[in-house]
């Protein structure tokens, strides 16, 4: 097992470095008078745009300007974003704790939601659940995320004044800020809060997760729940599970011991990637609940064209793939042990 | 047992809520606008002004909700002809400094930390920066640099002479008598900064030598970008861009102590989540546009202030598009995928655009009556205000001027090319999108896409060229004409510049207005040169905005004044019960 992680966290290195070399290919479909555009700000400017290029080296070969940006890139300099107005080293480590705590307490829900509802389902075809799970997965896959959150923010916060939106609540905020009374560890205020012995900012975190959460729940689940129910539909009617009744084994152990295993194998697959894409943050999701993250900060790059955060992005998703690529390989040997690590 | 563990957390979040509710001295502000930056020297847009209000000081203020009549801030008193401040040729201006005043690091302010601050400013005059007025003001030139972008020899030693520490007390000494000079002292641009400090942090040496190296600083690059040393009630606490924004009341304030102890302006751009807080008591004052009036006016303990407000907006058409990889011109060229960077320079083109909306639909359905429609930038509540006709709404007369422009290519091979406005503003976007849908209609071959852009980006992008057409306000620095006609249409007028438009008559016409003081004359200047708005269609207007301000009830002590948008704050005025 550890050769095998190994193995691919270094396969992981020729990854980011095929990864590299795309985004430079892709950077460089723009000519240099374009790119070098970036650093033009009046009309009058445009007459500078050879000593631009020839300033910041776009005339020189493809291979050096590769390295110079490697080397940019590796040393950490991975440029100024515009829209977060700081360097996107900075800027990344400020937006990332906070999709990563939503992440962190939406995709467990999203995937233990839909193996449950799917097996469920899977189990009873055609029964009254399996109608309304289908129902479920059709309306959350087709719903917008805006509409629905947007909803969620109405009944629960609108109406109730249960869940309100942002990170943690304006009593918290001085708080939270303040270096000398709260220490800043993970960024993600629900974790620093049980770390700093403040419970009360932990749950009041919590308290502004639970729409984001459910809004990721209902609408991304959706597919997984599929997936599940038809792998529970196939291996439900498959020889082994007939021997299985024949032999006069309880329907709850061959339905969860033997057939909800086999049927996992392609839900992961799926819950990796959905897993992986959720770190790019739902704009919808930060914009509606007011939790600026990765989402928002890549929508508004993407916008307003801030190259540095599209292209550091891009490593980072590159990055996030490969890793979660690598625990899925890991899930399969250990739910299917002839899938061998080797 | 399960089912009742998931109960009892249920409600263990739902209870948490009361023990982070904000107290009576936390005032929490939800905005769709973001700060630009924090120079004083350099901010020029109501979102930022409204931070640095509460961060600095500057020698006089509005007296409440007058538009004329100043209170001493910084000042001993407010220098008149009859108090002998004011000279009698209305060329000089005297202000004793107050003592005893700290800045936030502690140190004492001194007559030459206001020297300082006025001379700094004026040496950095940022690119469609707002030092053209003290500039114009003091020099009688509105720039440190001419329209080849160099810089006018001696402009500098001009500048140095035009404020000088005497006896204690600074001396203003203008080219030429100024009425509105008192007002664009209390703007943001005149704040009072801490020269030692200033200094430290990268700003002007004070060496007349060194000058030039400080001048027009690159955007988002300015020294005091991100810091603050004031005198005013409130230190920056946070700043988090595009997210928020905290103040902390100042201890050694020298006014009497504000009853806001914190003060957090939010970033909320989502107009729905910016209500519900409102209605929950999360936000004490939300960015409220006319378009939502009716969603608020049925909520319970909400006060909304109507007031008139001098605020014009319009659509810009820029005339000199930069096109260096510009995306929203397509190809740059009139090929159908694309136009030219002077695309806007054919009248033809602009007629066509503001004959493009529907005003009866703006101003009732979009605006919910709750704006005016202007036919100039000289405002309603403007003097020498005129009633100028706007470009009616039709479709046939845009079509026709449509396939006049660029002697008929427009009409043959069509266009491609977006218009913008700031993210949040929901009704520069309808008139965004209606100018978009009806222009598009016109002709298959027209595409228009209308985009948002965050307002810190926003500012900065058009100062470079970068937007065809662009949705933009102007809310007044002070209460003349010349603070809007100058700005719209003058060469090198804030917009008038960023549009690329020149004409030398206006040019001339917004010279003399500003510099007759016969109100006879100066009517005649003004009403010349709101019929030139309409006639060349230099831009096209959008609303002049009511003034709207919505607190929760139990907050007091807000003082409408119609040189204030919502976006504008002074927190040392609130206090709540």
């Amino acid at each position: 097992m550890a050769a095998f992680i190994a193995r691919r966290l270094i396969f992981l290195i020729f990854v980011m470095f095929g990864v590299s070399i795309l985004i430079f290919g892709l950077m460089l479909t723009f000519s240099p008078e374009r790119r070098a555009a970036a650093f033009v700000t009046t009309p009058q400017m445009a007459k500078d745009i050879p000593v631009l290029i020839k300033k910041y080296g776009f005339d020189r070969p493809y291979h050096e300007q590769y390295f110079t940006w490697f080397r940019q890139v590796t040393s950490g300099n991975l440029g100024y974003s515009l829209v977060a107005s700081r360097s996107v080293l900075e800027a990344f480590w400020y937006y990332f704790p906070i999709t990563l705590e939503l992440n962190l307490y939406a995709a467990p829900c999203i995937i233990l939601f839909g193996i449950w509802m799917g097996t469920i389902a899977g189990r009873k075809p055609n029964s009254f659940f399996d109608h309304f799970s289908r129902i479920f997965s059709i309306v959350g896959w087709s719903l917008p995320t805006f509409l629905f959150a947007l909803v969620l923010l109405m009944i629960f916060y609108g109406y109730f004044s249960w869940f309100p939106p942002g990170i943690v609540s304006d009593g918290f905020t001085m708080l939270v800020r303040d270096p000398a009374r709260f220490n800043q560890i993970t960024g993600m205020y629900t974790i620093d809060g049980i770390l700093n012995g403040r419970p009360d900012v932990t749950f009041n975190a919590l308290k502004h997760l639970v729409l984001p959460v459910i809004t990721e729940t209902i609408v991304i689940c959706a597919l997984l729940m599929r997936v599940m129910r038809s792998g529970m539909l196939e291996e439900m009617n498959k020889d082994y599970v007939i021997t299985a009744r024949a032999k006069g084994v309880d329907e709850k152990t061959i339905c969860l011991k033997h057939a909800r295993p086999n049927a996992l194998i392609p839900v992961i697959t799926i819950a990796g990637q959905l897993v992986a894409s959720l770190m790019e943050g739902s704009i919808a999701v930060e914009i509606v609940f007011n939790r600026q993250g990765l989402g928002w900060w890549l929508a508004s790059s993407a916008t307003q064209l801030d190259m540095p955060v599209l292209m550091s992005m891009c490593l980072f998703m590159a990055m996030v793939f490969v890793l979660v690529n690598l625990v899925v390989d890991i899930l399969y040997a250990y739910i299917d042990p002839r899938i061998r690590l080797s | 047992m399960k089912k009742s563990a998931f109960l009892l957390c249920f409600c263990l979040l739902i209870t948490v809520a009361d023990v982070s509710a904000k107290g009576t001295d936390t005032f929490v502000k939800a905005t769709y606008g973001t700060v630009r930056t924090l120079d004083p020297a350099c901010a020029y847009d109501t979102t930022s002004g409204m931070r640095l209000y509460n961060l600095y000081d500057r020698l006089v203020a509005f007296d409440g909700g007058s538009t004329q009549d100043f209170i001493p801030e910084l000042a001993v008193d407010v220098p008149t002809v009859a108090n002998g401040g004011i000279s009698g040729d209305g060329k000089t201006y005297r202000f004793k400094i107050r003592k005893g005043v700290r800045f936030h690091d502690g140190s004492i302010l001194t007559p030459e930390d206001v020297e300082y601050s006025f001379e700094r400013g004026m040496i950095c005059d940022q690119a469609g920066g707002p030092q053209w007025m003290i500039l114009e003001a003091l020099t009688g030139q509105g720039a440190t640099r001419d329209g080849e972008n160099k810089i006018i020899p001696g402009v500098f030693e001009k500048i140095v002479k035009a404020v000088e520490v005497e006896g204690g007390e600074v001396v203003f000494r203008l080219h030429a008598a100024y009425p509105p000079l008192m007002a664009i002292l209390q703007y943001v641009s005149s704040s009072v900064i801490n020269k030692k400090w200033a200094i430290a942090t990268g700003c002007w040496d004070g060496k007349i030598e060194n000058a030039a190296k400080y001048n027009n600083p690159d955007f988002n690059t300015e020294p005091l970008h991100k810091t603050e040393n004031g005198t005013g009630p409130y230190v920056m606490k946070e700043w988090v861009p595009s997210n928020q924004f905290v103040f902390e009341r100042f201890d050694g304030y020298w006014e009497k102590k504000p009853a806001i102890r914190t003060a957090i302006v939010k970033y909320v751009p989502e107009w729905t989540t910016r209500k519900l807080m409102l209605r929950n008591g999360d936000a004490d004052q939300v960015d409220l546009d006319a378009t939502y009036l009716p969603e608020v006016e049925t909520m319970k303990d909400v006060t909304i202030h109507r007031f008139p407000l001098l605020d014009y907006s319009a659509a810009i058409f820029c005339q000199n598009i930069n096109p260096a990889g510009n995306p929203d011109i397509g190809s740059g060229k009139l090929d159908g995928n694309g136009i030219p960077p002077d695309f806007f320079s054919d009248i033809h083109v602009r007629r066509a655009f503001s004959h493009s909306i529907n005003w009866t639909a703006m101003k009732a359905d979009v605006g919910n009556n709750l704006i005016e429609l202007p036919g100039s930038p000289n405002c309603i509540g403007l003097p020498y205000y005129k009633e100028v006709p706007l470009h009616e709404y039709s479709q046939e007369k845009a079509a026709a001027e449509m396939k006049k422009a660029w002697a008929g290519k427009v009409w043959d091979k069509g266009f491609k090319m977006t218009i913008t406005h700031n993210t949040g503003n929901a009704l520069r976007e309808a008139a965004a999108q209606m100018m978009a849908e009806n222009i598009m209609e016109l002709n298959p071959k027209f595409q228009i896409e209308v985009r948002n852009v965050d307002w810190k980006d926003y500012t900065v992008k058009y100062r470079q060229f970068s937007y065809p057409m662009f949705i933009i306000g102007w809310g007044a620095d002070f209460p003349d004409p010349h603070n809007f006609l100058y700005t719209f249409m003058h060469s090198n007028g804030v917009y008038g510049k960023y549009a690329g438009f020149r004409d030398e008559e206006v040019d001339r016409l917004c010279n003399a207005g500003i510099k007759n003081v016969d109100p006879a004359k100066r009517r005649e200047i003004y009403s010349k040169l709101q019929d030139r708005w309409h006639e060349l269609a230099v831009g096209n207007t959008v609303y002049q905005k009511i003034g709207l301000k919505t607190y929760r009830s139990n907050v007091k002590g807000f003082v409408p004044n119609p040189m204030f948008d919502m976006s504008h704050e002074y927190l040392k005025n609130l206090y709540m019960e």
